[in-house]
């Protein structure tokens, strides 16, 4: 019975590893491929991959935008892991009346659709160019405040701390630690798969993201990898080995975050802080 | 725990700095005397202004021109963002526009661009350009490319089913289908390879006629009464519905079709020439002939798809900017020959047309004169002006299609796409 | 007394940073938006319209076809959708399981796919010539080919497939983070009682992960009434407009047509009301009280 289920487990497993691994199969043959032979579907490995490298590399500041996405997306990271936590652990472990209202306007923020709030977010950016045109339009740091902070993770740490033992706090208080102690000392070094997984999908979006610096980012030295990749593309004659080359190396990085951070997703198992 | 904050700290820190060291000062013309420019194809349009500036560095040693690579659609979305926002920061100084989209940026930014009239003359250019780049009285934009089409044609496949290229030449789209059904029986091929979700093929049907989704003003809706788009969106089901058109999905299929050798003709603008002749082992197999027409009076074998204009906006630098603009794509002649000779593009400068450069003669098509063919039909293109609602009218009556082509009466789809039209863009 | 007052005081603190940020970044932009969609007209040459924007919006017939789109593919895809990323991240979290580490990575790689490769690949795969209609063909599952992207029916099936391909490893993640929660101790006196895989799954899985169901549930319903990616570049939202999402004509709205921000505007208030309302439902059915 138990060997059945295992067998049936892994067949599952395999069956949708496959279904989901195939586009990258794909992707990783094209980069080895002429342009002419992708656009004719082929699959098997051609001899091309070190003239699309060669290509890409030589024509295409590859190195400074792989530079600003990691830039963007570490920072924005880390600010989004420790200002959504704190504010998700505020809203649900100090829980009063009015942090919850206050809590269910922040959510409504997710409501709209980005394509709305473009315009007048890069107006806002404008004024702070008089100001502080170092944080202004054109910068990374343009590109990353909008995503320090999201309602998105502020939800998803307050529902995590839903299930995070509140013993612990109690705990925390009578070893005489301060509020804020309680919260870095105790509850961050349990919240590990929470963190791990903000991490990612933070990581992710910001490396991904494309509608926002494409407005707020004008310089090529500003380019972050989404933006070259729609550059590659924009020409009557475009090069898909060198695209799906850039493609590859754009995707490999937030790739290695999840395989690194998913590992936490088994030590919590195992770990005795939980109560 | 604590180890992690340093590392992590430390790291930032590092990060934020160096990245300061990079970003900092942006350079507007106000304070560096670098203009900028905005254009989307690298072998293209960008390579044009690598040319234009250099001749133009031999005039003006200190003349500093950025020019920067950014998708069509990048371009599009970066303006109206910027421009609506009033903005202007991080705005080029010279940006390209496509001539489907001119009027729509002239109209909606009426105080976004430079007024260019004293600068060059726009009766040096191919007529049907001012329309799309005039507005108001006031010339804003300088005409690079010229969207002429043709109807590229496989002369092998058209030996096996018995036709020469003479008999597609001058022909309306009824008997290109009538042909394309028999090269289908003889030799199993598809004539032509479309995309009805994104069908530009409308658009240079429409034009073979003279006549645009909107009246002369731009902005009159001209859909249920025009017998010309009435004409292109039923031959354009027919394509569908006879089994003679592949059906593509996006560019690179589209590419893929006569890359493949899936599809007896393309009919296009004159810019596809660099990918069908990426597929060199077709040398030799291609000719052009003129587009065909609709069944319509008054259409000629001549229109044009794409094309586009180089604008200068209204901020600091403006006046440099125009005179770069006026003294190379406005009136240098030498710089015509250039771009067919280096990078294949055909512009819509009349007086460099009787240069050398384009009397060439192109072995991958047989020899034929291809740059000269093209620019006899460009001056046969009529004129229209594509208004402000090109691309809105486009998905509407896209929308309607479909409706058509399940079934519902075309006099009915047209005139529900008019009332759409009318109530989305009376404003 | 003062205690509980005083640490109420420092949950503000707690929240302070976040809420200036979303202030800011997010309602100071909102707030700009809703005076907007109470103007109209083309690019910087708007007028007070009043509620114009919005009887326009119940008279347009492509702004009802496109929430008529997302209504379907919200009922029918996120249902699906969470199930799966429940049901594998309950596989993946055995911790008997070998190579665990790829098989979650393969899983979620969807998600960080670039959208170009992701729709021309797509695109490739489900064209009537293509690997899928060949393999559906040669199970006999199918007669005759289907029009993946010209048949109005398999467009809307094509783009429920090709979200569900995307988001389901994104959202598996969420519930493979929380399960690490879930106290092993419990499962163990379940099994000792003799509850199957299957009891277990509903009565102690599910429950045991309530807030996390509804954070999915809430943040897929939003992520599908906003729906972009997909129509935008897989089907263009064709065959006609049959695919067309609320998102992609907004956008249509700003950048595509002559810019009708006002408009837009109009629009993206009927997502954010339709959301809300989603939202209190499920929030509802969620059971958020102590």
């Amino acid at each position: 019975m138990n060997k059945l289920k295992s067998i049936f487990t892994y067949l599952i497993l395999s069956v949708a590893a496959l279904v989901s691994l195939f586009p990258f199969l794909w992707m990783l043959i094209s980069m080895t491929n002429k342009s002419v032979d992708i656009t004719q579907g082929s699959l098997m490995p051609g001899t091309h991959l070190f003239e699309n490298l060669r290509n890409l590399f030589e024509n295409y500041n590859v190195g400074s935008a792989l530079f600003n996405s990691f830039f963007i997306a570490i920072i924005a990271t880390v600010l989004c892991l420790v200002i959504s936590s704190l504010a998700g652990y505020g809203f649900e472990v100090y829980r009063s009346k009015g942090k919850d209202i206050v809590f269910t306007i922040l959510l409504l923020s997710m409501m709209i659709p980005f394509a709305a709030l473009m315009v007048p977010l890069f107006r806002l950016f404008g004024d702070i160019s008089q100001v502080f045109p170092a944080i202004g339009v054109d910068t990374l740091y343009a590109v990353i405040l909008p995503y320090v902070t999201t309602a998105f993770f502020v939800f998803f740490f307050r529902q995590n701390t839903k299930m995070f033992t509140k013993d612990l706090i109690e705990a925390g208080r009578i070893d005489g630690l301060s509020e804020i102690g309680i919260f870095f000392r105790i509850y961050m070094p349990s919240m590990k798969n929470t963190l791990a997984a903000a991490g990612i999908i933070s990581f992710m979006n910001n490396w991904n993201n494309y509608l926002w610096p494409l407005v707020i980012i004008q310089s090529p030295e500003n380019q972050t990898i989404p933006l070259l990749i729609s550059n590659l593309g924009s020409g009557y004659t475009p090069d898909y080995g060198v695209i799906y080359t850039a493609i590859v190396i754009g995707t490999i990085p937030t790739a290695l975050v999840f395989f690194f951070l998913q590992r936490y997703f088994v030590e919590g198992m195992t770990g005795s802080v939980k109560g | 725990m604590k180890k992690w904050l340093t590392v992590i700290t430390v790291g930032l820190l590092t990060l934020i700095l160096s990245a300061c060291s990079l970003g900092a000062d942006k350079n507007t013309y106000e304070e560096t005397g670098v203009l900028t420019a905005w254009a989307w194809d690298p072998l293209f349009n960008v390579a044009a202004l690598e040319l234009a500036k250099d001749y133009y560095i031999e005039e003006d040693e200190s003349f500093e021109l950025e020019i920067i690579e950014n998708g069509q659609k990048d371009i599009v979305q970066r303006l109206n963002t910027g421009l609506s926002s009033g903005t202007m920061k991080g705005m080029p100084n010279i940006v390209l526009i496509e001539d489907y989209r001119a009027q729509s940026f002239l109209q909606a930014y009426p105080d976004a661009f430079y007024d260019l009239s004293d600068y060059f003359n726009i009766d040096d250019f191919a007529d049907y350009k001012k329309a799309p780049t005039s507005f108001d009285g006031g010339q804003f934009g300088v005409p690079f490319d010229t969207g002429v089409t043709g109807l590229y044609l496989r002369t092998d496949y058209l030996e096996e089913a018995g036709y020469t290229p003479e008999d597609l030449t001058n022909i309306t789209w009824d008997e290109f289908i009538e042909i394309g059904k028999d090269i289908k029986e003889k030799t199993g091929k598809l004539m032509i390879s479309i995309n009805p979700n994104d069908p530009d093929h409308l658009r240079h049907m429409i034009q073979t006629a003279g006549v645009w989704f909107t009246e002369e003003d731009g902005r009159t809706v001209n859909i249920s009464e025009n017998e010309a788009v009435r004409e292109a969106v039923r031959t354009y089901t027919a394509l569908q519905e006879e089994g003679i058109a592949h059906i593509n999905t996006d560019w690179s299929s589209r590419v893929a079709a006569f890359q493949s050798g899936e599809v007896v003709s393309v009919a296009v603008g004159n810019w596809m020439t660099p990918s069908i002749k990426a597929e060199e082992s077709q040398a030799g197999k291609w000719t052009i002939v003129p587009i065909p027409r609709l069944s319509v009076d008054g259409a000629v074998n001549a229109s044009n798809l794409g094309g586009s204009s180089f604008y200068v906006l209204n901020i600091p630098g403006k006046e440099k900017a125009a005179e770069f603009l006026a003294s190379t794509f406005g009136s240098n002649v030498d710089l015509y020959q250039d771009f067919v000779t280096e990078i294949g593009a055909i512009g819509t400068y009349l007086p460099a047309l009787d240069g050398e450069a384009f009397k060439k003669s192109d072995d991958f098509f047989g020899g034929q004169k291809i740059i000269a063919d093209f620019i006899t039909w460009m001056e046969d293109i009529p004129s229209v002006n594509y208004g402000m609602h090109t691309y809105a009218s486009m998905d509407i009556l896209i929308g309607e299609m479909q409706k058509y082509k399940s079934g519902k009466e075309l006099d009915d789809a047209l005139i529900d796409a008019q009332k759409q039209a009318e109530g989305r863009l009376s404003n | 007394m003062k205690l509980a007052s005083n640490k109420s005081l420092i949950g503000w603190f707690f929240i302070l940073i976040a809420v200036i940020f979303i202030t800011l970044f997010y309602f100071y932009p909102m707030l700009q938006a809703l005076i907007l969609s109470f103007r109209s007209g083309m690019g910087v040459n708007l007028e007070f319209v009043g509620l114009d924007n919005y009887i326009r919006l119940f008279n347009d017939p492509v702004a009802l076809t496109a929430i008529r789109n997302t209504f379907i593919y919200l009922i029918i895809q996120v249902p699906i959708m969470i199930l799966l990323a429940m049901f594998f991240s309950v596989l993946l979290n055995n911790p008997n399981l070998k190579f665990k580490g790829f098989f979650r990575t393969a899983i979620f790689l969807p998600a960080v796919i670039s959208l170009v490769a992701y729709s021309v690949i797509f695109k490739y795969l489900f064209s009537t010539d293509g690997i899928v209609n060949k393999f559906l063909l040669n199970l006999s599952v199918i007669s005759e080919p289907i029009e993946w992207l010209m048949d109005p029916f398999w467009a809307k099936v094509l783009i429920i497939i090709a979200i569900t391909w995307r988001w389901t490893g994104y959202n598996m993640i969420f519930y493979l983070a929380a399960l690490q929660n879930v106290d092993k101790s419990v499962y163990e006196a379940a099994r000792i009682d003799g509850a199957n895989s299957f009891q277990q799954f509903f009565y102690i899985t599910i429950p045991m992960l309530k807030p996390i169901i509804l954070f999915t549930a809430i943040t897929s319903t939003i992520g599908t009434l906003q729906l972009f990616d997909e129509p935008m570049n897989i089907t263009r939202g064709g065959p006609g407009n049959e695919t067309l999402t609320i998102s992609q004509y907004i956008y249509n709205l700003s950048f595509e047509y002559t810019p009708d921000f006002g408009y837009a505007a109009a629009v993206s208030f009927v997502i954010v009301i339709l959301t809300v309302i989603f939202s209190m439902i499920q929030f509802r059915l969620g059971g958020d009280r102590k």
